[in-house]
């Protein structure tokens, strides 16, 4: 099944288990079923609960605050992750703060899903990765989707707690099939995580203890990465054992320190731009955890510092590509 | 022939899966009959035959298409039909054939297997063929047949031992030099299990071959006894120990002329003993030691097997060693000390009270401040 499927499974699934899911979004209903269709045939089995709201990511924002401190659980779609700016102060200075401003005495479950990235030759305002922005905002979980996440699972998960969510969905995922449980591509296909924590998918070919790189990424870089590995892992037995969080914020270290206890060296993949960024923070911490583990100093790799352009081979020139993450790797696990 | 390629101007989808045929595979068409519904990660599409034929299906329903791809052929005849899946049977079975039987590997271990003669389809299913995996595999078959060219062991004369050395590194050099003065017995071969020193020498010793070697050259009488000369492992050590032992090949003790031997002191088979070497009265010593030179071990110390020490290590009386103990250099023991089996010394310590088997003595080295020397003014 494509992502793009699941996810709307999920959401369905989250309407049918529990009365207070509200989903909100511009240009959800049907026919037109949302700008990637994840929300397509939802409006019409849930016509009351499923709302097309005006172009207006701050009200959007706003709206979804009210509704989970009225004992609503909404679900938000804000069409291109590029727009999330607009939610900014809400999520900020609203959404993840009342939850501890109240001291718990109230809450704001507020899910907000959107669509990032490039890849498609959208151009400036419409190919961006932004969450980097949204790391470390206290009280705010950002979590990114995968093709290794069972969304439903995720999902669940969240209306399962009161924390508020960031859910960033790489564009580019959503046509590609989900592969959860064990992938038979995929040779070998572990999950951590702590008890409390979301897993965290390790894909390797060979045990650990052989994989001389850790590679840490998310997203569609998660399948950029996995693509270069098994490559490499083929043509020239490099190994490296590549490690997907479903959470980005907080970050669950455990999986992540196990591996690069092992394998001596770490690569970061994301497509936001570099620095200041998720790869650095992961980098920082991890390289003073394990100073004595590693053999070489972490390796972050971003794309670079600017403006997204319009044509395609500019576009591809500026994120982080399947080329750009061979080299990193070739470099790391030297 | 004519395919059928999906229309869609869906740029965001470069793959779409089948979600119904409407006609059966093999059946006649009509052009603009709706033959098949797909779906793109953005809609459902109905698929219309662009012109009429019997129509070969490429996909089934749940099957994931590639849109640039055709979705199905058709063709004018039923025949024609025919000979095209025909020849799509045929190229599936060669590229099933030509895949390693199924077997999933790297490139590099492809290689291995053709350069061992490793039947891919041997191989475990499931998992990543590597080239360790293949050799393992060779390894658990037979050995590599060995290069026709390796030589033989020296001859010696009648009445002389013929020693044959296990391992090639240095330790080979000090055995050796420990055996040359000694007219009643000779070294006359050397085995390692690292291929890349076969054929070579160690002190104009030849190095026969590996453990397979020292199977067959001993069954052809080609020598009397064997000693590990590894010094640096006693992993190594006590491998080569229990394989002579399954062997039938007696190990024999190597010890330099100007080891001091006092009285009652016994020794097991197989141990090394360097230049200068000490053993008090009454002392016992195990099979398959090396001992660095300068070693020292008191009156009525013990000692048992397989251990390693280095140059300088220094023993007062009524010291037991374990198995396996490793010593580093210049180590001294006080009276009564047991060391127990799979003890680590780090050089320079001195061991005061007992240690525990499989425990690690660590010493926090005084180091050296090396500065550059001050030239006078």
């Amino acid at each position: 099944m494509i992502y793009a499927r699941a996810l709307g499974d999920a959401l369905r699934h989250a309407l049918e288990a529990d009365p207070r899911v509200v989903l909100l979004g511009e240009d959800i209903l049907d026919p037109y079923g949302g700008a990637f269709k994840v929300t397509r045939g939802l409006s019409t089995d849930f016509p009351t609960r499923v709302r097309a709201t005006p172009v207006s990511e701050g009200a959007i924002a706003g709206v979804s605050a009210g509704l989970a401190l009225a004992g609503f659980r909404p679900i938000a779609e804000i069409m291109f992750g590029d727009f999330l700016g607009l939610c900014f102060d809400q999520i900020v200075n609203h959404i993840a703060k009342y939850g501890p401003m109240y001291n718990g005495a109230t809450t704001c479950p507020v899910v907000i899903r959107t669509p990032s990235g490039g890849g498609r030759a959208y151009g400036p305002t419409h190919s961006q990765s932004l969450e980097k922005h949204f790391l470390g905002v206290p009280n705010l979980r950002v979590v990114a989707a995968s093709r290794w996440h069972d969304p439903a699972g995720l999902f669940e998960d969240f209306l399962a707690g009161d924390a508020p969510v960031l859910h960033i969905e790489h564009k580019l995922l959503y046509p590609l099939q989900i592969e959860t449980g064990n992938g038979a591509d995929l040779g070998e296909f572990a999950e951590g995580g702590g008890e409390d924590a979301l897993p965290t998918v390790s894909i390797r070919f060979v045990p650990r203890e052989e994989c001389s790189l850790t590679v840490v990424a998310y997203g569609y870089q998660a399948e950029l990465s996995r693509r270069v590995l098994e490559r490499l892992a083929i043509e020239q037995e490099l190994f490296a054992e590549l490690l997907v969080p479903a959470q980005l914020s907080p970050i669950d270290w455990g999986p992540l320190e196990r591996s690069v206890t092992v394998t001596g060296s770490l690569l970061t993949v994301e497509e936001g731009t570099g620095g200041w960024s998720w790869g650095t923070e992961v980098a920082a911490r991890l390289g003073a955890r394990l100073f004595g583990c590693l053999r070489r100093a972490p390796s972050v790799l971003a794309s670079a510092n600017g403006v997204i352009p319009g044509a395609p081979d500019r576009e591809a020139e500026m994120l982080v590509g399947e080329r750009q993450i061979e080299d990193a790797v070739m470099e790391a696990a030297a | 022939m004519k395919p059928i390629i999906v229309p869609t101007t869906d740029v965001n989808s470069e793959t779409a899966i089948v979600t119904a045929w409407h006609v059966l595979d093999r059946s006649l068409v009509e052009a603009g009959d709706n033959v098949a519904e797909v779906e793109t990660s953005k809609s459902v599409l109905d698929v219309a035959a662009p012109e009429a034929g019997y129509l070969l299906r490429c996909a089934e329903v749940g099957e994931e298409i590639v849109l640039a791809k055709p979705l199905a052929y058709l063709f004018a005849s039923v025949g024609e039909l025919d000979d095209h899946a025909a020849r799509l049977a045929d190229a599936a079975a060669e590229k099933a054939s030509s895949s390693n039987g199924g077997v999933r590997a790297t490139a590099p271990a492809i290689q291995r297997a053709a350069e061992l003669g490793v039947d891919m389809a041997s191989l475990r299913a499931g998992g990543l063929v590597t080239v360790k995996v293949v050799e393992a595999a060779a390894g658990e078959r037979t050995e590599v047949p060995p290069p026709p060219d390796l030589p033989t062991p020296l001859p010696a004369p009648s009445g002389v031992q013929r020693i044959a050395l296990i391992g090639a590194g240095l330790g080979a050099t000090q055995v050796i030099d420990i055996l040359a003065p000694d007219a009643s017995r000779r070294a006359v071969a050397i085995v390692d299990d690292d291929q890349d020193r076969w054929a070579g020498q160690v002190a104009g010793i030849p190095i026969v071959g590996g453990t397979r070697q020292l199977t067959e050259h001993y069954a052809e009488d080609r020598f009397d006894a064997a000693v590990v000369a590894i010094g640096s492992s006693v992993p190594a050590r006590t491998r080569f120990r229990e394989l002579c032992g399954d062997l039938g090949i007696p190990l024999v003790n190597a010890i330099d002329p100007s080891a001091k031997i006092a009285a009652e002191v016994e020794f097991g088979a197989g141990n090394v003993v360097c230049a200068f070497c000490h053993f008090g009265v009454g002392t016992r010593v195990g099979d398959n030691n090396f001992l660095s030179a300068y070693n020292s071990f008191d009156h009525h110390s013990v000692l048992g097997t397989d251990i390693a020490t280095g140059p300088g290590c220094m023993t007062s009386g009524l010291v037991r060693i374990g198995d396996r103990a490793r010593l580093g250099t210049g180590i001294f023991v006080e009276p009564h000390v047991e060391i127990g089996a799979g003890v680590q010394v780090a050089s320079g310590a001195v061991i005061v009270s007992s240690v525990p088997a499989e425990h690690a003595v660590k010493r926090r080295v005084a180091t050296m401040a090396v500065v550059p020397i001050r030239r006078g003014g």
